[in-house]
């Protein structure tokens, strides 16, 4: 049996992510990959082979549970060995149907593949970051990749091929649908990383934390209190294990403890910073630098060093 | 209204040490319910006060899960169903498949209600894989639910959007934490949460035929070493921040 990989991602950037992976493990065992795209063919993805267009009665990309019966019904006529997409929310749900519709095993947030003789292998974080796992799937398998840690696939070979499915209707009616914030922050490509936490004392003090992260050519992000909780800043510049992960440069956390969940977040940065006032802060262990002492001085002497210099 | 809750029996990864050899040290181990339960557990309680009805916990995991049971019984839930089976090696394909089959045993259930992930593991496959097995209709990530008569409109909480769904129940959903901020139990009702009933089953109870063999594994797990320079600087603020962006400079992550 042919070795054939298939990879999707419902955004563009992420999936051409994933086709870089699927390219490699095919390579590896002399198979081939296949890109799929939903509803139409999609010009910003990639694919180091065949692009198969999957397409039925009802639109396919903004559902994952008809993306899930799409790939499914493409999946028993091909046989592909692996089936891999973006560790994204929609990817999640995707994946996790489609195990169960193959009845095969599914391995999540993956990095670091390989494909075995009769498994896929890869490395994912546990227990919050603090621990690494190798994980195995038989093939055939399902498996979602981390985001944001692959090189991207560029250029496209090989035919495309549309496949129509024919009727599928949804079982959850989608009533619409509102974009992020305009000026949202891209926190997953940002250089540098300035984050507020529990230690800034009101919602009106956050503006000093976002002049001092714009002097550092950065943007602004947070722990989980200052987004969830006190609703100070929008989920979206939320950095940890159930927010973002994030991979900047410097990341510089001012007020912020270091809870677990927040160091599986920032943990692949190349250069961690923290002001806090309890020598004693689990951040300070996670931290390259740290500066022990009150942020609502440390934070407005910086600032002047760096207007000032 | 009769309200499905799966919690799961998670390891407190807070409290998680690594041997000599960097592995876990799971034996013993603290454990917990899964942080993210209680905001699940949180939403199925309100959803009761305010159509009535009851709230049933659901776990599948090891003897010792009583304990995860009692602290989400604790919250206010009515009752529980416990699936006895030890952890080790099953993974959320056969997980789901157990839930579904105790679901359907003491249910039928107008909605079941699960967190978008573990905080042990976070896979996040479970709920999705759950409404694929139940053949129900699915909102994850669900920021916000709102009930009314049989229809359910979910928030939706995406990447680079926020979604409205509408569902008609039963249904599945997993919630975000940032859905409701969990209630702490009483002394009373930790004491009572003891009394409520509690059902066992075992995973030969419930499984048939066609019960999924877990297919995939953990081969190894490690401590992450945490590698960092861990310099630390104290004194005069002026002195500490001049100190602080000298290092910052010299490692080329900012503009000299």
């Amino acid at each position: 049996m042919t070795f054939v990989v298939w990879a999707y991602s419902e955004a563009e950037g992420v999936a051409n992510e994933v086709a870089s992976a699927a390219d490699e493990i095919a390579k590896s065992v002399s198979g081939s990959a296949a890109v799929i795209d939903l509803d139409q063919e999609r010009p910003g993805v990639s694919s180091p082979g065949r692009k198969l267009v999957l397409k039925a009665s009802s639109p396919l990309a903004d559902s994952p549970e008809l993306a899930a019966e799409a790939i499914f019904r493409a999946a028993k006529a091909a046989g592909p060995s692996a089936v891999l997409l973006g560790a994204t929310r929609r990817g999640r749900e995707v994946a996790s149907r489609l195990a169960v519709k193959m009845k095969v095993g599914c391995v999540s947030e993956v990095f670091r593949l390989k494909a075995g003789a009769e498994e896929l292998q890869g490395e994912r974080n546990m227990y919050a970051g603090k621990f690494l796992s190798t994980v195995a799937c038989r093939f055939p398998c399902v498996a979602t990749l981390k985001t944001g840690v692959l090189p991207r696939l560029a250029g496209r070979q090989g035919s495309v091929d549309v496949i129509d499915l024919g009727a599928l209707s949804p079982k959850v009616r989608l009533l619409g649908r509102a974009g992020k914030k305009a000026g949202t922050v891209d926190l997953k490509s940002a250089k540098v990383i300035v984050s507020a936490g529990r230690g800034v004392k009101k919602k009106e003090d956050l503006q000093m934390i976002d002049e001092l992260a714009r002097s550092l050519g950065g943007v602004l992000g947070c722990s989980r209190p200052l987004s969830s909780d006190l609703g100070w800043l929008p989920e979206e510049h939320h950095i940890g294990l159930t927010g973002l992960e994030v991979h900047p440069n410097l990341y510089l956390a001012v007020g912020i403890s270091g809870q677990l969940q927040h160091i599986a977040g920032i943990k692949d940065s190349k250069i961690i910073a923290a002001i806090n006032t309890d020598k004693d802060a689990p951040i300070f262990q996670a931290a390259d630098y740290g500066v022990v002492g009150d942020l609502y001085q440390i934070v407005p002497a910086i600032k002047k060093l760096v207007s000032g210099g | 209204m009769k309200i499905a809750v799966c919690v799961k029996h998670a390891v407190d990864e807070s409290e998680l040490r690594a041997d000599p050899s960097g592995k876990p040290i799971l034996q013993g181990a603290a454990s917990k319910v899964s942080t993210f339960d209680k905001n699940a557990a949180e939403e199925a309680l309100r959803m009761k006060a305010k159509s009535g009805g009851e709230v049933v916990i659901v776990c599948v995991g090891p003897a010792e899960a009583k304990k995860t049971i009692r602290e989400a019984l604790a919250m206010g839930a009515d009752k529980a169903v416990h699936v006895v089976s030890d952890a080790s090696g099953r993974d959320s394909l056969a997980t789901s498949y157990l839930l579904w089959k105790a679901l359907a045993k003491s249910g039928p259930f107008d909605a079941v209600l699960c967190a978008e992930g573990s905080s042990d593991t976070y896979e996040g496959q479970v709920p999705p894989m759950l409404a694929e097995w139940m053949a129900l209709p699915y909102a994850g990530y669900a920021s916000k639910i709102e009930l009314s008569g049989s229809v359910a409109k979910v928030e939706q909480s995406l990447e680079d959007s926020s979604q409205t769904l509408e569902l008609t129940v039963p249904f599945v959903a997993s919630v975000v934490s940032e859905i409701n901020e969990p209630r702490y139990p009483t002394l009373i009702q930790i004491m009572q949460a003891s009394k409520k009933p509690m059902e066992e089953l075992t995973p030969q109870q419930l499984s048939g035929p066609d019960a999924p063999t877990s297919l995939s594994r953990v081969l190894d797990t490690r401590v992450q070493s945490m590698n960092r320079k861990k310099v630390v600087f104290e004194g005069a603020p002026e002195e500490t921040a001049t100190k602080l962006l000298d290092a910052l400079k010299a490692e080329g992550v900012i503009g000299a």
